[in-house]
């Protein structure tokens, strides 16, 4: 079994300046009104990005675009060196597939799966054999310390525990990027702050870069880096210590 | 690097299954619907399959395959033909096997015992000293009639009963043995046969069939009065290449020797002969393939809606397994495959469901086409595997079809990050049922197709196929109308402004109907329209029957030989006995019927000679064409006009006044059509000739019926027993007997037509309770709204049901008006063509009430159901 967890230095990751997401000068309008107009920016490895910015700025429309379940209009957006664009939608699904792991606000477990079963869903679409299937999900499970709810339904389960399962799920396939839009939108303050910190650790011990959107204050307090947005323009860079 | 993932078994096990097995009532009711049918098409073919074995050559199951036969043009060969054709045919290496056939029954058990209740049999007579010789060609050493026990040919002793072999089936079923004494009744005289052995079964060849008897020729010549006569002569060559060249050969020098003006023999081969017999039926048959194609249809509508109703649910399902990366194309695999299996699933339950289907539908079918063509018996239904695979892949296939539309609609579902913005926007179907100008354009078309005639088998079969297309075309124009109706019926209660906060919600949906509305609107049109249909037809049937059959019978007493049941057995009264009951002081006037098959252009139709005088005055016929003046039933000027049957003239497109060649021993004769009659007896037709015509023809003076008027103040029931008693071979009936036995045997008829209507109701209804359903699905948000604003779950439910209700409304306002198109397609073309019989028309006022009043309520409690199931439905909110 490989470890799930790692310890690293922070000299390790210094190191890691590897590109995994470049965005560059990305439109995108929406019956002839323009919600991005022309945004940049780059994802290293193991970095955690916060995208702040009032509602409507277009958070969630950059997001969608640069984890390939919408296209843009204009610019362009390389994932790992693949330009996203010269992708067809078959191409674009394979990324999400493989390097993407995704969290949303609204948790969206497939309820007719267990939580077990939820967990195991990305693994098996990736074609990893059973056993190592089995082992990834008890590990990930009880490293969101959900084990015991292993196979409960989701509609048995509460909204923290719901978003805690639906993280282990985003990183069963050990994605190079997390995307999450406002992860702890549904979650009271305390719920909601269990689920940055496990976040924020998660990250740390497996080096996946984290896209996290958000209007919360808190939430930036992970992030290397808060981007804020305004109008589907950058307003605003900010440079934070995380640690 | 990880093994290619298997998507779709994942799709599938985890998901798919996983919703079926979740919802078992809805699931299991979808597959009953469609294993229905599949059941119907299935077991129609079964039971159609069944039927056309009665038409097998019996002979064949004796002796090797024959390779041809002679008949006479008409009437019996004499047996001094062989003579002839053993001189022509010189030392050409041929076995010639002359052939007497007839029909007898099991004498009655009970007096009121209904036409047709009993099997029919065949009895062949043939030379079985002769046959032991060929037999050698189709059992291989040894074996034939000759290696029974009991020998061929051997006479017994006491001559009292005559041997007869039995088939093996006859024997196990009524525990029969050599010696047993089998008693029958043959022509009008009751007769006991000692069983002889039984007729074994050739290697590799079908077992003879329980209706079938074999008897020595002489035997049989002299049972049935026909000493020296033949009904067919076989020719049966010896094995070994070019067969069929050296049929062709004895087949030429036959027709050579014949004369061409007063034949002595018809040659046919025998494939030739095998098929004249299925062509007869075969429009028949193709009408009722199509009706259980229909059944089909409806059930694939019912998976069309079940479907896009399992995709609309599943939808947030499918976004969530996008976003995690699995492809349009695979989740669109994923449900043509899930539709496959529920055309497997429903298939294979409709193959056993169809399999009992066709044990019940073989006698109603069998029943069918013995009344109205011949007189075989159809056996039990056998389970025939080529079938069963022909349905499981219509089934499969068309189920697969079905589910494209709900598998492109799955397939274009975004990822759950923009799924909730695009939201329900997607509207499944049924563009084109947005526009009146295809709808008009398609009522336009059904029009033009009814003026095109039917198309025309050989044989004489018809098949309307431009009338049934033109069925489709208004069907389906009429359900694109409805979608108008349905706005227009929202626009209309919303302007009667009542007060009624369901009445409101419901018309608010209404008035921009969607396409699912559409979809269940059209085929409730469709389901409506259909039964309503078909309702209009059976009735208006029902009453020209009722009234054909009043008018027909209106003699007191009909004896015919107990033998005959039906139009064509070959049993005759012979003369001595309907002599002495034409003498009967009880006895006003008889009407000796006589009558035979005649081929004319190679198509069979019957040749009656019977006493116009009394068929006018007693039978008071319905007259198509009347005939111009009294020549016809003037015995001094009739002797070269006719009455035709309007199915003869439909049959062969003559009209009054035209010339027909009937041919007769020793040539044709040229008849002219004084009238025409309707006749709802016999789809193959019939032409009424003087008897002192026919006797002077044929020579014969059997005869097939008697028909009595008595005295004033006899009592028909007196003479009915006075008769019976008197000739126990003869089935005596009064015309109230009658009446009621020709009518029940016609209902029987309809009997599958009403099992089908049934059905395309209850598929409607339920495509309208999954339209429902998908419907609150998708609104269940604003359901939640609508209960948070204070609305109570009685008010949603209602306001459901309302819609439902609605629906149903405009689906039977155009499908009620459809259906007078239908009923009109069906009585003046379908009917028409088919059978060549105009009907009087009948608008079952009664029917179409409870009907429509049936739709309206169970529309009703659909939605009704499912508005309260939707109330209950968790809200997803978002955002
Ligand atoms: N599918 C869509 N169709 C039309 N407008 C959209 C769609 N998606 C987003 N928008 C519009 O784009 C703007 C930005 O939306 P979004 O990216 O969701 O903002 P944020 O996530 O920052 O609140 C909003 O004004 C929104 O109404
Ligand atoms: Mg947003």
């Amino acid at each position: 079994m490989e470890p799930l967890t790692k310890t690293e230095t922070s000299s390790q990751r210094a190191d890691r300046s590897e590109l995994v997401l470049t965005a560059l000068d990305v439109t995108k309008s929406y019956a002839g009104r323009p919600v991005l107009r022309g945004v940049s920016l780059e994802l290293h490895a193991g970095e955690r990005l916060a995208l702040t910015g009032p509602s409507g700025s277009g958070k969630s429309t950059l997001l969608n675009c640069l984890g390939g379940v919408d296209r843009a209009d204009g610019g362009s957006i390389r994932f790992k060196n693949r330009a996203l664009e010269a992708l067809d939608g078959d191409g674009l699904t394979e990324v999400r597939r493989r390097d993407i792991g995704t969290i949303f606000q609204f948790f969206h477990l497939l309820p007719t799966l267990t939580a077990a079963e939820n967990v195991e869903l990305p693994l098996q679409l990736n074609g990893v054999a059973p056993a190592e299937r089995a082992e990834r999900v008890h590990a990930l499970l009880k490293r969101v310390g959900v084990l015991g709810r292993a196979q409960a339904l989701p509609g048995e389960l509460s909204g923290g525990e719901m978003q805690r399962v639906a993280i282990a799920r985003a990183l069963a396939h050990r994605p190079a990027v997390l995307l999450a839009d406002e992860p702890t939108g549904n979650l009271d303050s305390r719920n909601g702050a269990i689920i940055l910190e496990l976040l924020r650790e998660l990250s740390d011990e497996t080096g996946t870069a984290l896209l996290l959107v958000t209007h919360s204050g808190a939430a930036t307090h992970i992030c290397h880096r808060e981007i804020h947005l305004r109008d589907g323009l950058i307003a605003g860079v900010r440079d934070k210590d995380a640690d | 690097m990880a093994a290619r993932p298997p998507v779709l078994r994942i799709l599938w096990t985890r998901f798919a299954w996983r919703h079926w097995r979740m919802a078992p009532v809805s699931s299991g009711l979808l597959l009953l619907i469609l294993a229905l049918g599949v059941a119907a098409f299935f077991s129609i073919r079964l039971a159609n399959q069944a039927a056309v074995a009665g038409f097998e050559n019996f002979t064949d199951l004796i002796t090797a395959e024959s390779d041809g036969l002679i008949t006479a043009p008409v009437g019996t060969l004499p047996t001094s033909v062989l003579l002839d054709l053993r001189q022509l045919l010189g030392n050409t290496p041929v076995n010639l096997v002359p052939v007497l056939e007839t029909s007898a029954v099991p004498p009655r058990r009970a007096d009121t015992e209904g036409i047709g209740a009993r099997p029919t049999l065949q009895i062949l007579g043939l030379d079985l000293p002769a046959l032991v010789n060929l037999a050698g060609q189709a059992y291989g050493s040894g074996g034939g009639l000759a290696g029974t026990p009991g020998g061929a040919g051997r006479r017994i002793g006491d001559q009292s009963a005559a041997d007869v072999y039995i088939s093996a089936a006859l024997a196990r079923r009524d525990g029969l043995t050599n010696g047993s004494i089998l008693s029958l009744v043959i022509n009008d005289r009751p007769a006991e046969l000692r069983v002889a052995g039984v007729i074994p079964t050739p290697p590799g060849r079908p077992a003879a069939p329980a209706s079938l008897l074999i008897m020595d020729l002489p035997d049989l010549q002299a049972l049935t009065d026909k000493t020296g006569q033949l009904d067919r002569i076989e020719f049966v060559l010896e094995a070994g290449p070019h067969r069929a060249e050296r049929w062709a050969r004895i087949k030429a020098q036959l027709e050579a020797a014949n004369s061409p003006t007063a034949p002595r023999w018809v040659v046919s081969s025998s494939a030739a002969r095998r098929d004249a017999g299925l062509t007869m039926t075969r429009a028949f048959r193709l009408n009722l393939t199509i009706l259980s194609l229909l059944a089909l249809l409806v059930g694939l509508y019912l998976v069309f809606q079940g479907l896009q109703g399992a995709v609309v649910r599943r939808r947030s399902e499918i976004a969530i397994l996008r976003s995690l990366g699995v492809t349009s194309g695979q989740i669109q695999g994923a449900w043509l495959v899930e539709a496959a299996v529920v055309g497997l699933a429903g298939g294979l339950l409709g193959l056993a469901l169809g399999w009992l289907g066709a044990q019940l539908a073989v006698q109603t079918v069998g029943r069918t086409m013995h009344a109205l063509y011949f007189g075989r018996a159809v056996e039990a239904a056998a389970f025939d595997f080529k079938e069963a695979l022909l349905a499981l892949t219509v089934a499969v296939a068309a189920s697969t079809l079905a589910g494209w539309r709900p598998a492109r609609l799955a397939a274009n579902t975004p990822p759950a990050q923009i799924a909730a913005r695009a939201g329900s926007a997607s509207d499944p179907g049924g563009r084109w049922l947005n526009h009146p100008g295809f709808g008009l354009a398609l009522l336009v078309a059904g029009g033009l197709l009814t003026t095109l005639p039917p198309v025309r088998m050989d044989g004489g079969g018809r098949l309307p196929v431009a009338a049934y297309a033109a069925a489709l075309c208004w069907i389906f124009g009429a359900g694109v109308f409805a979608g108008q109706i349905l706005s227009g019926l929202g626009r209309l209660i919303q302007w009667l402004k009542i007060e009624s906060v369901p009445l409101r919600l419901a018309c608010s949906h209404l008035r921009a109907p969607g396409g699912r509305h559409r979809l269940a609107v059209a085929g409730l049109v469709c389901a409506v329209g259909m039964t309503a249909g078909m309702a209009i037809l059976v009735s208006s049937f029902d009453l020209t029957m009722r009234g054909w059959i009043a008018r027909t019978f209106q003699a007191d007493v009909y004896a015919t030989s107990d033998g005959d049941q039906t139009a064509s057995t070959i049993n005759r009264i012979v003369p001595a006995t309907w002599q002495s009951i034409a003498a009967d002081p009880a006895v006003k006037q008889a009407n000796v019927i006589q009558g035979g098959e005649i081929f004319i252009n190679g198509v069979s139709t019957l040749l009656v000679g019977h006493d116009p005088r009394f068929y006018r005055d007693y039978s008071h016929p319905a007259w198509v064409s009347a005939p111009r003046d009294d020549a016809v039933f003037d015995a001094a000027r009739n002797a070269e006009l006719v009455l035709a049957s309007e199915s003869f003239c439909e049959r062969f497109r003559l009209h009054r006044g035209d010339v027909v060649r009937v041919p007769i021993p020793g040539g044709d004769r040229p008849v002219t059509i004084a009238g025409v009659y309707a006749d709802y007896g016999n789809e193959r037709g019939s032409l009424l000739i003087e008897r002192r015509q026919f006797t002077n023809w044929f020579g014969s003076q059997l005869a097939a019926s008697v028909i009595l008027a008595l005295q004033p103040g006899e009592d028909p029931e007196a003479l009915r027993a006075k008769l019976r008693l008197a000739h126990p071979g003869l089935g005596v009936y009064t015309s109230g007997f009658l009446r009621g036995e020709a009518l029940r045997i016609f209902r029987q008829t309809f009997a599958v037509t009403y099992a089908l209507e049934l059905i395309g109701i209850i598929v409607a209804v339920a495509g309208l309770a999954f339209t429902m359903s998908s419907l609150l699905w998708e609104r269940r948000n604003d359901l939640a709204t609508l209960r948070a604003l204070g609305l109570r779950r009685r008010e949603l439910s209602a306001a459901a049901a309302l819609e439902g209700g609605l629906l149903a409304v405009a689906g039977l306002v155009a499908g009620l008006l459809v259906s007078l198109a239908l009923g009109w397609l069906l009585i003046f073309r379908i009917n028409k063509q088919t059978f060549g019989w105009t009907l009087q028309t009948d608008l079952p006022g009664a029917q179409l009430l409870v009907l429509a009043l049936l739709v309206l309520a169970s529309a009703t409690l659909a939605g009704w159901l499912a508005g309260r199931w939707a109330t209950r439905l968790p809200a997803e909110r978002e955002e």
